[in-house]
């Protein structure tokens, strides 16, 4: 189809790989946008999570901020955002920020949660205090649920960098946007393949990354179920 | 003239006056909403059941099933709505084929992981008992592979919801209609009440589903 | 066997939720009703004054016998005439010169010739099925704005005077201004200003007024109509070239709907809008957040079309 090769066009065209509106500075600008988010958000939901799971606290409140964060439009929080806070990307990272809390805070909590009462027993016996056990035991235990919680916000939140374009956002977005605007279809269609490049990319990588941190006993005893990890689309 | 009284104007986040006088306006982004939901959901089980039981069944069309409905749901809606508008114009169809195609891949995987975990004790239980391949499947196999297709139901539901929102800008949107007019106004109200009536609005359906799901399957409990 | 398996109740489910909606929405028209002369579907763009002035000729029509679906804030030219051309949208306001940019593809034939402009921007129409009623002495056209304080720094009075700085500045507006014949392209063939960079924000809307505000654009595209300019301390250069021309307020409709009686209606509205009546209904809807129907509907009463 005529699209096919004309958005073939579009990237091989060198004009397209630089200047503030090129491939690198779209591709840095979308990254920045979702890696800062993602941090933020893993500061605020995982110590969070982490800590209703080990006390075991609030439980239905830490399972369901997640049924409630993803029943948040983006669409709508992002306009919120730019209302109070104008443009730029604070209005940005702040909405996104609210999008990757939730999942994150529920596999924390889930996840130790579901550390096993005898190991948790066992390590009271073998004389490990509160910390120690947090941090010798139940994380490592933890670590693939977690990993998946923060795997899912990342993917979510570099899909949803996207409409940060509706508000004067940079990122992949911005080819998406101006072509639609444009009239220029190879444009939104280069947009929409990089988006979803960097999503693919994102999910590999990090699952990745949980390979490497999950001790290798671990890994072999647990998968998450597959539908658990089915990433949530906000956009 | 009358210009410095705009200055005084004062936009509150709710502007409970402006809301007061403009309920069929908000009741009429809300039908919008629930029509392009409900035929989003309708479309993507129809599609997904038959297509997650034929990758079931036919080991081959596993990987490209999921693989090319995966594809799909990596690409953002609004590029889809976007490039679809030159071939499907402006309209419903346009925001459906997208919000049917997220859906497909949620319901399919989920259809396919039920299917799946169905114990092969009990398979061997119903060929035993002379059920055939049909009969097996719908009174046995899809039964127990409810809980699957409800969670999936769920996370469909309200993901739809949320992703209706950004129809607006091909001159849908249901309550994201208003979010548009708010945005383009720089109004408050509307924004601010769209937003709060689709959260609103997925955590009821999603309260429902968990509902009709501890109705149609009670024997399972899930989260 | 004994229970109903749990699938006929899913089933079942899903059936009567899309059975209800279908139900609830398949609502048509009372049997009292008097017969409507024809339904048209009247578009507008993606700002304010467009929807008031789609309200104002979709409700003079509905006066006349008309059925109407509005299809307000659709987006920009580049959404809106293609579907004008399918068949879509029937009618939507439009502005003479750059509607004859857009649909001669920016060959540069409008002029301050209102009519002119008009019958040049028809010979393009009649070849696609559409077709440019009687323009209204209303007038909006793009304008460029600067802060009080932009003005103060490099005293600017014309957009001339932006062309020796403008690779200082940057210049914001809709995504779509880098291929309008108006937007930057004009400004850099006519004027030969050439910006430093081009942030891609709104068509007049509140992400430009944003960008203004924290500096990160100083010249911006707004619109002559807009209500709100002194209110924000911008100030409008004047257009010493003659790049902008005669956007005349103008309907555009399909052939198919352009009756005798539809043309008689559109037209009486158009020939009593003048611009400050767009920007008296502009600042009830920008500034006062009144709804554009209940703007036009005023207006109309106003000036007795109900009568």
């Amino acid at each position: 189809m005529k699209i096919l090769t004309d958005a073939l066009a579009w990237f091989t065209d060198a004009a397209h790989w630089q200047g503030s509106d090129g491939i690198p500075t779209r591709l840095s600008e979308h990254l920045q946008l979702s890696a800062e988010s993602v941090v933020i958000g893993a500061l605020i939901a995982l110590p969070l999570g982490v800590a209703l799971g080990h006390y075991g606290r609030f439980g239905n409140l830490a399972i369901n901020i997640s049924n409630v964060g993803r029943a948040i439009p983006s669409f709508g929080i992002l306009v919120i955002a730019f209302q109070v806070f104008g443009l730029g990307n604070l209005p940005i990272i702040l909405a996104l920020t609210a999008l990757a809390v939730p999942p994150m805070v529920t596999n924390s909590y889930v996840a130790l949660r579901e550390v096993d009462p005898d190991i948790r027993d066992a390590a009271r016996g073998m004389g490990y205090r509160e910390l120690a056990q947090l941090v010798q035991v139940e994380l490592p235990l933890a670590v693939p649920l977690i990993m998946a919680g923060i795997r899912t916000s990342a993917v979510q939140v570099v899909a949803t960098a996207t409409l940060a374009a509706l508000i004067a956002g940079g990122g992949f977005g911005r080819y998406i946007v101006d072509g639609f605007a444009q009239q220029d279809y190879p444009k939104t269609f280069a947009g929409a393949v990089l988006v979803g490049l960097l999503a693919l990319a994102t999910e590999l990588s990090l699952s990745g990354v949980e390979r490497a941190l999950v001790p290798r006993g671990i890994r072999m005893l647990r998968a998450t179920a597959p539908w658990q990890s089915a990433t949530f689309k906000t956009a | 003239m009358g210009r410095a009284v705009f200055l005084d104007i004062v936009d509150p986040w709710i502007n409970w006056d402006w809301l007061s006088t403009h309920i069929p306006t908000v009741l009429a982004a809300l039908e919008q909403h629930l029509v392009l939901t409900a035929i989003a959901l309708a479309g993507g089980l129809a599609i997904a059941l038959p297509l997650g039981v034929a990758a079931h069944r036919w080991n081959r069309l596993r990987l490209p099933v999921l693989g090319g409905l995966g594809a799909f749901y990596t690409i953002p809606s609004l590029a889809l709505f976007a490039l679809l508008i030159p071939y499907t114009g402006l309209g419903i169809v346009t925001a459906e084929i997208p919000l049917i195609g997220y859906n497909v891949l949620i319901l399919a995987r989920n259809v396919l992981v039920g299917l799946e975990s169905v114990p092969p004790d009990i398979l061997d239980a119903a060929d035993g008992m002379g059920y055939r391949r049909l009969p097996r499947l719908l009174r046995i196999e899809i039964p127990l592979a409810l809980p699957a297709i409800f969670a999936g139901v769920r996370v469909a539901t309200v993901s739809t919801i949320g992703i209706v929102t950004i129809t607006a800008i091909i001159g849908l949107g249901g309550l994201g209609q208003l979010i548009y007019k708010g945005l383009i106004e720089n109004f408050h109200t509307p924004l601010v009440v769209a937003t709060i009536l689709s959260i609103a609005l997925a955590l009821v359906a999603d309260l429902s589903l968990a509902g009709a799901q501890r109705v149609a399957v009670p024997w399972s409990r899930d989260s | 066997m004994n229970r109903r398996p749990g699938s006929a109740w899913l089933l079942a489910a899903v059936a009567s939720v899309v059975v209800m909606v279908a139900a609830a929405c398949g609502g048509t028209a009372s049997p009292n009703a008097p017969a409507s002369k024809g339904t048209i579907t009247v578009a507008g763009f993606n700002f304010p004054e467009s929807s008031i002035l789609a309200e104002l000729y979709g409700q003079a029509l509905e006066h006349g016998g008309y059925t109407i679906n509005y299809k307000l804030l659709l987006g920009t030219r580049e959404v809106i005439a293609p579907a004008i051309q399918s068949g879509q949208i029937d009618l939507y306001p439009g502005y003479a010169a750059t509607d004859l940019e857009f649909y001669n593809k920016g060959a540069g034939e409008a002029t301050g010739d209102v009519t002119a402009t008009a019958a040049k921007l028809n010979s393009h129409l009649s070849s696609i099925g559409l077709v440019a009623l009687n323009p209204s002495a209303a007038v909006d056209q793009n304008a460029f704005a600067v802060t009080k304080a932009t003005q103060a720094k490099y005293n600017l009075t014309t957009l001339s005077d932006l062309a020796p700085i403008g690779n200082q500045l940057v210049l914001g507006a809709g995504p779509e201004c880098p291929t309008r014949p108006f937007c930057q392209p004009g400004l850099q063939n006519t004027y030969g200003i050439h910006f430093k960079d081009f942030k891609p924000l709104d068509t007049d809307g509140p992400l430009t007024r944003a960008a203004f505000k924290n500096g990160t654009i100083q010249v911006g595209l707004v619109f002559s109509s807009d209500a709100d300019l002194t209110q924000l301390g911008l100030v409008v250069l004047q257009d010493d070239k003659h790049l902008e021309n005669a956007d005349n307020v103008i309907p555009i409709l399909r052939q198919k709907v352009a009756t005798d009686d539809v043309k008689t209606i559109l037209n009486n509205v158009d020939a009593k809008l003048t611009t400050t009546d767009l920007v008296t209904m502009n600042a009830q809807v920008e500034l006062l957040h009144q709804d554009a129907d209940a703007v036009a509907k005023a207006y109309l009463q106003q000036h007795n079309y109900f009568a």
